[in-house]
């Protein structure tokens, strides 16, 4: 089985330039990251530093983890801390990278757009860290990509969101741990037109978020050959449902819902009393209910009906070693909780994009030999030579496809189904299935 | 617009930023619960309250609020080791907050500060008495010090009107800062706070404590509901018997409203109804730094508004009871909301609570985040599973409503036995009251109201 470092090392290869250039670190960045270091004291007062002893240097690579530990991202901030914390651990009990412990520095950004701009500033300025990490929502990856292209550090993202291969943001941000949200709803469309019906219902929340979903599927499902009989567009301060159900046009063969917020458990229990026990097919993504145990009370509604779901949350009948091995180093059970809690559902459909970008980290600072912040253009350049990642204990959500010019990674999808209140999969996409034509190149920009 | 936002994963999470939204969004789960009926409920307890005052003697509410004599030693000494204890953690703090991780959720810095001192003492010194004597980082080095007559002195008509002007401060950087729990930020914060209230108790001696520290002014207010009391004065009686016996302080009575005010509004900036007045998105919330504005002004405009809703409440009662009440009648029945106070206090953070106090342990035990237990917790995974289960999130939300509707219950009794003193007249109290006991049965609504209110922020 070929692993990412491999596949990187052998495109690498194919470009001699490139690989030189990746070897001319200057030696003096080495005292500035022992400096660097001293300064931080967190991971040279550590038992690691004893295992790393021997290395060229123990200096520990720095990440700097953009976390949501407050503002609405909270929930997602702690199951990405649990990740990011677990794969950290793994990468330096196997040695770390180039020989060299890693260390999280985490900062908190409280979900908020201009705060993530100034932690940014504060991973490249202030703590000295060779890369920022692991940014979940949009609005913050958007506000801080700038500052990360401005002062040159990359930006490694965990986002799904669209606008890294869109082409708004620079070269410096990349995202080639978690696939897309206009790659997600386009695979989406082959199975709910083959299996579900052609006929499609869509409910979503009246902005941005749902907007984006209603013209993807929309465009997608056109191409299956079905369509989309209705878009009902809910205001986001709405809180009860009823009055929307009966614009759902007869003949609608599928629901296709996206509904977001606090009010999702009625929506769920609204659209039950509505249909009662006839109903049509029902398929929606699981960011509705992420982090959700799926037999809590009204949800009982569910049952019979189909997600999108990035990684399966419970474990599934044909479960790889690799799931395995992420659910136990994160320390979450076969029914995608935490084990130390079994009402404490984790947000298992994101959380492995910290884990996969971490290794792809790892790989790409191998490839371009990376010594400290003098080859972070080298870094760059090593992640977007990457293309095939296998599925493996470094990809446990599957294989992967990067494409270095739209600096955005593509992957399998998964369809699960509802039943006695737990998610079975029943479709897995091809990667092929969420291609969609290039819509930049980053390697044109200069760094 | 070609660029999918993904902004909005979120739904059923824990909201904990920081201090301040300590929320959580158990919402979906309390959008399913019948919080209709609730809230009717805890509105109706409350106004049979008031409706019990018109039949009930006011004998037994006297008796209500009687007091057993129990005078103690004042425990001086002990009290000067846990302000220098509590001195050292202080510092301890600041330093970790400085140097320590960055991320709020693992240091001691905000954890400390405010889910021990803010969540926690401030809701204990109701049910406990004046913990902050025994607990504040000045009091214990001052004595040590030994540095005799203060050379200065606060002109006496100030009052607490000082502390009023840094209560609203503080409620600024809770609700309105952006990063209000950045570790480094609230250690430079902290500390400078200790260095001006150091040197003001240097220079104004223990009056500074009383009139402008926070901590003092506060959670004294608050002490003055504890049942119990050490002391010479000591003694035992219904909680809020000590409000009869004090001495009126000029700002004391709009002191207690600016704290019931910044409590309403801390749960009041969260809710939809909120946010769409402030035409944000609530699924969608652009973080503090883009509300600031609208939130600073929404915190002043609450608390101005309240003080003038309460002061017509109080001339409305006396043009009903004339003769009684005058002057004092606005700052000593202002006190009486102090126990509505400090139950929307406890019953606002509890669920914050929950969360922030397994951070605070972890961080407790591992200070410096190299992986140290010094409290033997490991292995330990902080849990917010509790708002998963509809059971709990039933449980958790009653409590709090609970809460709510017993500190309304209680202040309309304990406004009653004030109006007593304030109205010689049989019957005047009643009447005194009336417009108040209305003012707190809708009160009641509102709080009950943010409880069950779906948030976005």
């Amino acid at each position: 089985m070929q692993t990412t470092s491999e596949v990187s090392r052998a495109d690498k290869s194919a470009q001699p330039d490139r690989g030189i250039q990746m070897i001319k670190g200057p030696t003096s960045t080495r005292r500035t990251l022992l400096k660097g270091a001293a300064a931080g004291g967190l991971v040279a007062a550590s038992p690691l530093a004893a295992r790393f002893a021997d290395a060229q240097s123990a200096a520990p690579i720095k990440i700097g983890f953009q976390q949501h530990s407050t503002g609405i991202g909270a929930a997602y901030g702690r199951w990405y801390g649990r990740t990011t914390e677990a794969a950290a651990a793994l990468i330096n009990a196997e040695g770390g990278i180039n020989g060299r412990p890693i260390e999280i520095i985490a900062e908190d950004d409280g979900t908020d757009p201009r705060r993530g701009a100034e932690v940014v500033g504060k991973f490249a300025t202030q703590h000295n860290c060779d890369v920022a990490f692991g940014t979940l929502f949009s609005h913050v990856v958007i506000g801080s990509a700038p500052a990360a292209g401005e002062l040159k550090i990359p930006y490694f993202v965990v986002s799904e969101g669209h606008h890294v291969a869109s082409g708004m943001l620079n070269r410096y941000t990349l995202q080639p741990g978690i696939t897309d949200v206009k790659s997600q709803v386009q695979a989406m469309a082959p199975f709910v037109a083959d299996t579900l019906g052609k006929k499609v219902t869509m409910i979503f929340p009246d902005f941005a978020f749902g907007h984006d979903h209603r013209d993807f599927f929309t465009e997608a499902i056109a191409r299956q050959g079905g369509e989309v009989l209705e878009q009902i567009a809910i205001p986001p301060t709405e809180t009860s449902f009823t009055k929307y159900f009966p614009r759902i046009p007869r003949e609608t063969e599928v629901i296709y819902h996206v509904m977001v917020g606090p009010a999702v458990l009625t929506f769920v229990k609204e659209m039950g009393e509505f249909f009662g026990p006839s109903r049509p097919e029902i398929f929606g993504f699981i960011d509705s209910l992420e982090a959700v145990s799926l037999d809590s009370a009204g949800l009982e509604f569910l049952e019979g009906t189909f997600f999108w779901e990035g990684n399966p949350r419970y474990a599934q009948p044909d479960q790889t070693p690799y799931d395995t091995a992420f659910r136990e180093a994160v320390g979450v059970d076969a029914n995608g909780a935490s084990i130390s809690d079994p009402a404490d559902v984790s947000t298992y459909a994101h959380m492995f994009g910290c884990w996969e970008t971490l290794y792809i980290l790892k790989a790409g600072m191998e490839a371009a030999g990376y010594q400290g912040p003098a080859d972070r253009a080298a870094l760059i350049e090593a992640v977007e030579a990457m293309t095939t990642m296998d599925e493996g204990p470094a990809h446990p959500q599957g294989p992967k496809l990067f494409n270095g010019k739209t600096h955005q990674v593509f992957g399998r999808q998964y369809i699960s189904k509802v039943e006695e209140g737990k998610l079975f999969r029943v479709h897995s996409t091809t990667i092929e299935d969420t291609f969609y034509p290039d819509e930049v190149d980053y390697t044109t920009q200069s760094f | 617009m070609n660029v999918v936002k993904r902004a909005l994963l979120v739904n059923l999470v824990v909201l904990w930023a920081g201090p301040s939204a300590a929320h959580v969004a158990e919402q979906g789960f309390v959008l399913l619960l019948p919080t209709t009926a609730y809230t009717l409920a805890g509105v109706a307890a409350v106004a049979l309250t008031v409706l019990a005052l018109f039949v009930l003697p006011a004998s037994a509410i006297r008796t209500l609020f009687t007091v057993r004599r129990i005078p103690t030693g004042t425990f001086a000494q002990a009290r000067t080791l846990t302000s220098l204890i509590s001195f050292a953690l202080l510092g301890f703090a600041v330093w970790v907050g400085l140097t320590g991780p960055r991320d709020p959720l693992s240091n001691v810095m905000p954890l400390w500060v405010w889910t021990l001192g803010w969540v926690a003492l401030v809701s204990l010194a109701g049910l406990l008495g004046n913990v902050w004597s025994w607990v504040n980082p000045w009091t214990g080095l001052y004595h040590v010090l030994g540095l005799g007559r203060a050379p200065l002195r606060l002109p006496k008509g100030f009052g607490q009107w000082p502390a009023v002007i840094l209560l609203v401060v503080f409620a600024a950087f809770l609700l309105v800062d952006p990063a209000p729990s950045d570790p480094a930020r609230l250690a430079m914060v902290t500390g400078l706070y200790w260095l001006a209230t150091m040197a003001g108790l240097v220079l104004f001696g223990r009056p500074w404590l009383q009139q402008v520290e926070l901590g003092h002014a506060l959670i004294g207010a608050l002490a003055r509901l504890a049942p119990l009391r050490f002391g010479p004065e000591g003694g035992i009686g219904g909680p809020g018997w000590r409000l009869r016996t004090r001495v009126p302080v000029a700002g004391a009575g709009v002191f207690a409203l600016t704290f019931l005010a910044v409590g309403s509004f801390d749960g009041l900036n969260e809710t939809f109804w909120w946010l769409a007045l402030i035409g944000v998105n609530p699924l969608e919330f652009p973080g503090r730094t883009a509300v600031m504005v609208p939130t600073f002004l929404g915190l002043l405009t609450t608390i101005l508004g309240l003080i003038a809703v309460f002061w017509a409440t109080i001339r409305l009662g006396q043009l009903l009871a004339p003769g009684a009440g005058a002057p004092d009648a606005f700052g000593r029945l202002a006190e009486c909301l102090l126990p509505i106070a400090l139950a929307y206090h406890i019953a606002h953070y509890l669920p914050s609570f929950l969360v922030s106090i397994q951070y605070t342990l972890v961080a407790t035990s591992d200070p410096f985040a190299t992986g140290a237990d010094l409290l033997g917790l490991q292995p330990f995974y902080v849990t917010t599973g509790f708002f998963n289960r509809i059971d709990s999130v039933r449980l958790i939300w009653l409590s709090q409503a609970g809460a709510v509707v017993i500190g309304h219950v209680w202040s309309v009794l304990l406004s009653h036995r004030i109006a007593l003193d304030l109205a010689p007249k049989p019957g005047q109290a009643m009447w005194l009251t009336l417009p108040l006991s209305v003012l707190m049965i809708a009160y009641t609504f509102l709080g009950l109201w943010l409880l069950a209110a779906p948030r976005g922020a």
